[in-house]
Formats: C-alpha cells, sequence, structure tokens
C-alpha cells in the first residue's frame, strides 16, 4: 500500500461522502427552516412570512383563557424586552406543566387571517436549576 | 467559614498559575529542576477543592442560607440526599464539581505507574496544559461563578423544582461532568508528548491514559442516556430527545469522542493517525468547554433556560485557545508518513466511521447555531425545526451501524477477514429488514438502521462463538457497547416514528381506544403525598379481551410551588408495546383527560442504554493488566 495508491481513492470517498451529506443537507436547510423570532421581530414581518414561525416571548399576565372544547389555551404573547408588544396566540392541545402568566414560553405555527397566532406546539421553559428566578411567579 | 472557603478556590488558581508557570519557566531553560515543586502544586490545587467543596456540602446539609447559593436551590424541607446532590444543581456548585473532578483526576494520574514512566520534558508539558485548565476553572470559580457569595439569610430557601426531584436528574448533571473532565488528562498528555518529542520513546498517551479515556467516554453516554430517560419519564410528554440546543450540545463531545475512540484503534493496532488523534482527543476537551458555552452563555434560544451568560466571554475565550493549541501543536508535530491501507479495509471503514461522527457533530453544532448564523445575512433569523435533525441526522446514524455491522469482518489492512460471517452478517439483516417489512414498518430510515442492527446482533453471535473473544474481557466490553448500540437503534427506529397518542376525555367506566388496546377510567382519586396534594386517575389497560393492568397518573400541586400543577406519567413496561398513560386534567364536568400512548419496542432502548454504559467497563480490563513494554512501538512492527 503506498500513499499514491490510496489517496485518489479517499478523496474519491471523500466527496462522495461529502455529496451525500451535503445533499441531506442542503434539503434539509431548504425545507426546515423556520423563522426564529421574538415577538417584536415577528411583529415587523408582513403575515404571509409568518406561515412557519418559532415565536419566543413571554405569557402576559392578562387575556388567558382556556380553549373551547378541548385542550389548549389562547393568550397574549409578549416581547420579552418590550412588554407592549403582543400576539394573541390560540393553542389547542396538552398545556405543558409549567405554563402560567409571566413563563417564558416557545411556541411553533403560522399566523392566521384574523390575526391570531395558530400555534402547533406549546413549550414552556425547563424549571432549570441553573436559572433561579424561574420558580419565582 | 465560607470566606475561607474562597480563599481556598484562590490559593487553587495561584497553584494553577504558579505550577504552569514554573512548568514553562523549566522548558524554556531545557531543564526540569524545579520539577519536585511543580509536581506539589496538583496537591495544594486538589486539597483546597475538596476542603472547599466539603464545606458547600457541610452549609448544603445545616441548611445555612447565608450562602446565597444554599439559598437559591435548597428549602427546609427538602429531603438530605437532594440537599446534599444540590452541590451540583447551580451553574457555580457544577462549576466547582466539574474542576474537583479534573483536579482529582490529575492528582490520581500522577500516582500511577504509567505517570512515574513518563519522561521529564513530558510531565512538565503536561504540567503546563493541565495547570492552565486549572487557572481557567479556578479564575471563573473566584471571579464570575463563586458558590459562596454570601448574604443576609432569609427564613428559607427556594427549593428544588419538583420536576428536578428524580433520580435521573439528580445523576445526570454530574455524570456529564465526569465525562466532560475525565477527557482532560488524556487530553493534556497527548499535547504534553507531542511537543516534548517523546513519541514513540515512551507508551503512547492513549495507552497510558486508557482507564480515563474509556470511563470519562461512559460518564458522559450514562449523563446523555439518564437525562434522556429523565425527559420521558418525567416531563410528560412522551418524548426522550427534542434537538434543543442544549441537549444538542451535549451531543457533540460524545460523537468527537466516540470518533476519537475509533481511530485511537488505528494508532493502537498500526501506529497510524498519530496527529489526528492528537487533535481529536483535544477537539474532545475542547468540545466539553464549548457544551458548557452553548448552555450557559445564552447564545441560543432553548426551552432550558440556563444561566445568564456572565460566563460566555470566558468559556468562548478558552475554547478557541484551546483550539488554536490543537491545530498548531498537529502541525508543528512530524508527521509519521505512514498511509492508511485501502477503503475496504478496517482502517478505511473506521476512517469512515470517524467522518461521519464529526459530520454529525458539525452538522448539529452549525444547525443549532443557525438562527445566530442565519442573522449574518438576515434581519430576520431563521432556525431549524427537529424534522431537520432526523431528517439529516438518522440517515447519518443508519451509515454508522451499517459501517459497525461489516467492520469486524474486513482485515484492518484490506480485504476480507471472514467471508463466510460477512454473508451471514448480511442475510442476517436482510432477513430483519424483510420481517419489519411484512410487520408493516416502512419508514425507509427506520427500515435500513433495524436491518444493520439485526447485522450487529448477528456479528456478535458470530463473535462470541470465538473461544479468544471469550477469553478477552475488552473485546467482550467492545461487543457489548456495539450490542447495546444495535438495541438502541431499534429502539429508536420503532418508538420514535411508529409511536401513536391518543388524548380522551372519559368519565368513570367510560373508554378509549388506541391501537389494539382499551383505557377504561375505573376512578379518580385525591389524596396527601409528601409536600404535594394529588389527583389520580385509574385507568385499566386491555389488549383485546386480556386485562394487561392499571395505569395511574397523577396531577400533583406542591405546597411550595403555588397553583402549578406537575404531571407524574405511569407506564405499563413491555419489550414490545410500552403503555405510557399521563393525565392532563380534570374538565368541570368531572371529564377526566388522560392522554395514552403506544411506545413500540421503547424499552428496548434504555436496555441498550445500560448495554452501552456498563458493559465497556471489561475493557479496563486490559489497562489493569497491561505490560509495561513499549506496545507501540511493536504495533508499529505489524503488517498493517
Amino acid at each position: 500500500m503506498t500513499r499514491s495508491k490510496n489517496t485518489p481513492l479517499y478523496l474519491t470517498a471523500f466527496l462522495l461522502f461529502l455529496g451525500g451529506v451535503g445533499y441531506l443537507c442542503w434539503s434539509g436547510f431548504s425545507e426546515n427552516s423556520i423563522y426564529f423570532l421574538n415577538v417584536a421581530e415577528a411583529r415587523t414581518l408582513s403575515p404571509d412570512k409568518l406561515v412557519n414561525a418559532r415565536l419566543f416571548g413571554t405569557v402576559a399576565a392578562e387575556g388567558m383563557e382556556k380553549q373551547a372544547g378541548g385542550a389548549g389555551v389562547v393568550f397574549r404573547l409578549e416581547d420579552k424586552d418590550n412588554a407592549a408588544q403582543t400576539i394573541q396566540v390560540a393553542y389547542s392541545g396538552v398545556v405543558p406543566d409549567t405554563f402560567k402568566a409571566g413563563a417564558e414560553v416557545i411556541v411553533e405555527g403560522a399566523i392566521k387571517p384574523d390575526g391570531r397566532f395558530a400555534a402547533k406546539t406549546l413549550m414552556t421553559k425547563c424549571p432549570s436549576k441553573y436559572q433561579k428566578e424561574n420558580r419565582k411567579s | 467559614m465560607y470566606a475561607f472557603a474562597s480563599t481556598l478556590q484562590s490559593v487553587a488558581l495561584l497553584a494553577s498559575l504558579l505550577g504552569g508557570g514554573l512548568a514553562l519557566h523549566d522548558i524554556w531553560r531545557g531543564r526540569a529542576d524545579m520539577l519536585a515543586l511543580i509536581e506539589k502544586m496538583h496537591w495544594v490545587i486538589t486539597g483546597a477543592l475538596t476542603l472547599a467543596s466539603a464545606l458547600l456540602l457541610h452549609a448544603l446539609y445545616w441548611h445555612d442560607f447565608s450562602v446565597q447559593y444554599v439559598a437559591s436551590y435548597t428549602d427546609l424541607i427538602l429531603p438530605v440526599f437532594y440537599r446534599l446532590t444540590a452541590f451540583w444543581a447551580g451553574q457555580q456548585g457544577s462549576l466547582l464539581f466539574w474542576a474537583l473532578a479534573v483536579a482529582l483526576g490529575g492528582t490520581l494520574f500522577a500516582l500511577t505507574r504509567a505517570w512515574r514512566s513518563l519522561a521529564l520534558e513530558t510531565r512538565l508539558w503536561h504540567w503546563v496544559f493541565f495547570y492552565a485548565i486549572m487557572a481557567f476553572f479556578t479564575l471563573i470559580l473566584t471571579t464570575w461563578s463563586n458558590p459562596f457569595v454570601l448574604q443576609t439569610p432569609p427564613r428559607d430557601g427556594n427549593g428544588l423544582n419538583p420536576l428536578l426531584q428524580h433520580p435521573g436528574m439528580i445523576f445526570h448533571p454530574p455524570l456529564l461532568f465526569l465525562g466532560y473532565g475525565g477527557f482532560t488528562v488524556p487530553a493534556c498528555l497527548a499535547l504534553a508528548q507531542t511537543l516534548s518529542g517523546k513519541r514513540g520513546t515512551e507508551r503512547a498517551w492513549f495507552q497510558l491514559t486508557r482507564p480515563f479515556i474509556i470511563l470519562a467516554w461512559l460518564f458522559l453516554s450514562a449523563g446523555i442516556a439518564l437525562g434522556a430517560w429523565w425527559a420521558y419519564m418525567e416531563l410528560g410528554w412522551g418524548g426522550y430527545w427534542a434537538w434543543d440546543p442544549v441537549e444538542n450540545a451535549s451531543l457533540l463531545p460524545w460523537l468527537i469522542g466516540t470518533a476519537a475512540l475509533h481511530t485511537l484503534i488505528i494508532e493502537d493496532r498500526c501506529g497510524k493517525l498519530g496527529r489526528v488523534n492528537v487533535v481529536m482527543m483535544v477537539l474532545t476537551t475542547v468540545s466539553a468547554f464549548f457544551a458548557t458555552y452553548l448552555v450557559r452563555s445564552g447564545v441560543v434560544e432553548s426551552v432550558h433556560a440556563f444561566g445568564d451568560g456572565s460566563v460566555g466571554t470566558p468559556l468562548t475565550l478558552f475554547v478557541l485557545s484551546g483550539l488554536l493549541v490543537a491545530f498548531w501543536t498537529a502541525c508543528w508535530a512530524k508527521g509519521e508518513g505512514r498511509p492508511l491501507a485501502g477503503p475496504n479495509s478496517r482502517e478505511g471503514m473506521l476512517t469512515l466511521l470517524a467522518w461521519t461522527m464529526l459530520a454529525l457533530a458539525l452538522i448539529i453544532l452549525t444547525a443549532t447555531l443557525w438562527p445566530q448564523l442565519s442573522k449574518l445575512w438576515s434581519s430576520a433569523p431563521r432556525g431549524l425545526d427537529a424534522a431537520f435533525y432526523n431528517r439529516v441526522c438518522l440517515p447519518l446514524g443508519a451509515l454508522v451501524v451499517m459501517i459497525m455491522a461489516v467492520c469486524p469482518w474486513l482485515r484492518l489492512s484490506g480485504g476480507i477477514r471472514n467471508k463466510n460471517a460477512l454473508v451471514g452478517t448480511a442475510v442476517c439483516s436482510l432477513v430483519g429488514a424483510a420481517v419489519v417489512w411484512a410487520a408493516g414498518y416502512r419508514q425507509p430510515t427506520a427500515l435500513v438502521a433495524t436491518a444493520a442492527s439485526f447485522g450487529l446482533v448477528c456479528n456478535a453471535i458470530l463473535l462470541l462463538k470465538n473461544p479468544s473473544v471469550l477469553r478477552s474481557p475488552p473485546t467482550l466490553g467492545a461487543l457489548g457497547a456495539h450490542l447495546g448500540m444495535a438495541l438502541i437503534t431499534i429502539g429508536i427506529a420503532f418508538s420514535g416514528p411508529y409511536a401513536e397518542d391518543g388524548d380522551f376525555m372519559l368519565e368513570k367506566g367510560q373508554s378509549g381506544r388506541i391501537r389494539g388496546y382499551t383505557a377504561t377510567l375505573l376512578d379518580v382519586r385525591d389524596g396527601r403525598g409528601p409536600g404535594y396534594d394529588y389527583l389520580a386517575a385509574r385507568v385499566q389497560i386491555q389488549e383485546g379481551e386480556k386485562i394487561l393492568g392499571l395505569v395511574t397518573p397523577e396531577r400533583r400541586i406542591y405546597d411550595k410551588f403555588g397553583n402549578m400543577q406537575f404531571s407524574e406519567v405511569d407506564v405499563i413496561p413491555g419489550l414490545g408495546d410500552e403503555i405510557y398513560a399521563s393525565m392532563l386534567g380534570l374538565d368541570t364536568g368531572n371529564l377526566v383527560h388522560v392522554r395514552i400512548s403506544v411506545k413500540p419496542l421503547v424499552n428496548w432502548l434504555w436496555i441498550g442504554c445500560a448495554m452501552l454504559c456498563l458493559l465497556p467497563l471489561l475493557c479496563l480490563w486490559r489497562s489493569a493488566s497491561a505490560p509495561s513494554k513499549d506496545i507501540k512501538q511493536s504495533a508499529r512492527n505489524r503488517p498493517c
């Protein structure tokens, strides 16, 4: 075995490998990339761009109500830094244990013609050991 | 007393700086006349950090809320077990724990015969790197992240969130930190041996630190597995991996470390890839710090709310310095000039495995940072959802298992070692794929991964027929890890895409059906547990006419956490389907909202994790009885 004999083989194998991985990544980036926005950022975008987005914010103290006819919740999502910027979110599904007014949440879904953000997922920030503020309500 | 603990951390910092400085001075002067003093410094560091840790445990045990850290993570009713394990409950304590683990590792290594066999130059370089890392830790502990900050004691502490009062979450963090820390000694020695120019004249760094490498990898694997198990059993959403940035962060050192374990086989057996392995080991250690940076800096949004970012900048600088040192050392080191065997060899397959692992690490890293990276060209940042990771990472995971299935039957130098066994493995894979296809499971990646896993199981059976394998504990350990990986693959391939959830609103005596199972609500009971009130739904699960058992998921309200409700799931475990039940609530009409999920083969995932984390302990066997001869030299003479 000499270097000159194997180098082209490895180079070919590497290019094939790179091609395969590249194709996987390209298809993933083109089809699974969504907006990751704070509420204030989302408010500056036109609704047609928010057909698939993940929003980060805080649950507002006012305007929280149970979703009619099953599990779910309707609430206002505030921007973490600017509470004046809000979006109404409607979520149908299991509401996480730690969901409450003031909780930091992440919602994923799309904006509807009526201006509501229809969330298909709702995640509250993990009650981490590393941030005691999470436990102050 | 706690001011003394802070002072101890400062003493450790000074000792680290002094030890590292003296070691550099000796290297500069080309002599080792201060080595005895330099080597005493690790005793000072380990002693100071051990005493500081003991003082923190003392404060936790005695509810000393004058220490801000104790008040933040414990309260008067927290049981002593959770109180003491709150040592690593917060950022400051966990960094102290990590520093202590690294310090103890260094001291332990300095007490071994392996250490005494090293040349003086290698020892000096080792201390330069080791003390630099200790200085970094102790600098953070004395400045940005001090666990001994004092305050006017409140009457009671904040307490520990009930979701975190679970064995999985108690042992998950320390195991990760032991894993992160365990790679430090091998990485320092790899750099030291390269820079001292003693490679080839003394036993190789990876042979001398083999127990550290194996244990660090095991701890890291166990830490990740326990985190996944906790999420599955405690959070009530029924999943174990969400591709969240914080979860991804822990995978990076594991993937790079696993790639390193396999490229080290090539160096151990054939004396090749020496420089690559130095970089890989340093990269593993650096990626552990990078994982901490991702978790603590607040650079990416995550469902996990960690830290305030105070340690972000020092961690960034440290990671960049580590990368610089690793690549500079690799470039500086003399090349060994021995080419790899062809791609159709075991060397070739191990290289492909390492490429795949590294590609996975790079993809996960890029995808995790994508919201930040996309800000470079867009005002509205974009990120990647879980579907991206499943789409890109799972096929690469399937490729890894395929490589694992083929590899044992190839010769190191090229060509097929055992044609019959290779054919047997292929047949077994095809039969497995056909059975799974016939059973109606046709998701392509899951099918390929399962087929490869069947091949891997077949490999294990064939190899176990070989008496020399049975006589070699390290080989059995590696085989056990591979078998564990096969079971993990099968568990993921089925419990992920083929899980089914059913949400039911039931009144007493009513039933809901999900995939051949009937769930009947028997009744709802309330009661009182230690520190909480609960509401439990008793649900009977039947398969056809056969009663499988009762599940009693609960909603709990803890005294310390206001009106927040916490879900306590219940399962009927099974090697086929597992029935997973969570209670979601009780509506005003007394209808009980329960979720019943069917998780096919999920327990194979946990069995596989247990095998992966425990059986490689057998690999330590060789270290205990290793000959002191220069194994690397003899390896170089093998016809690889």
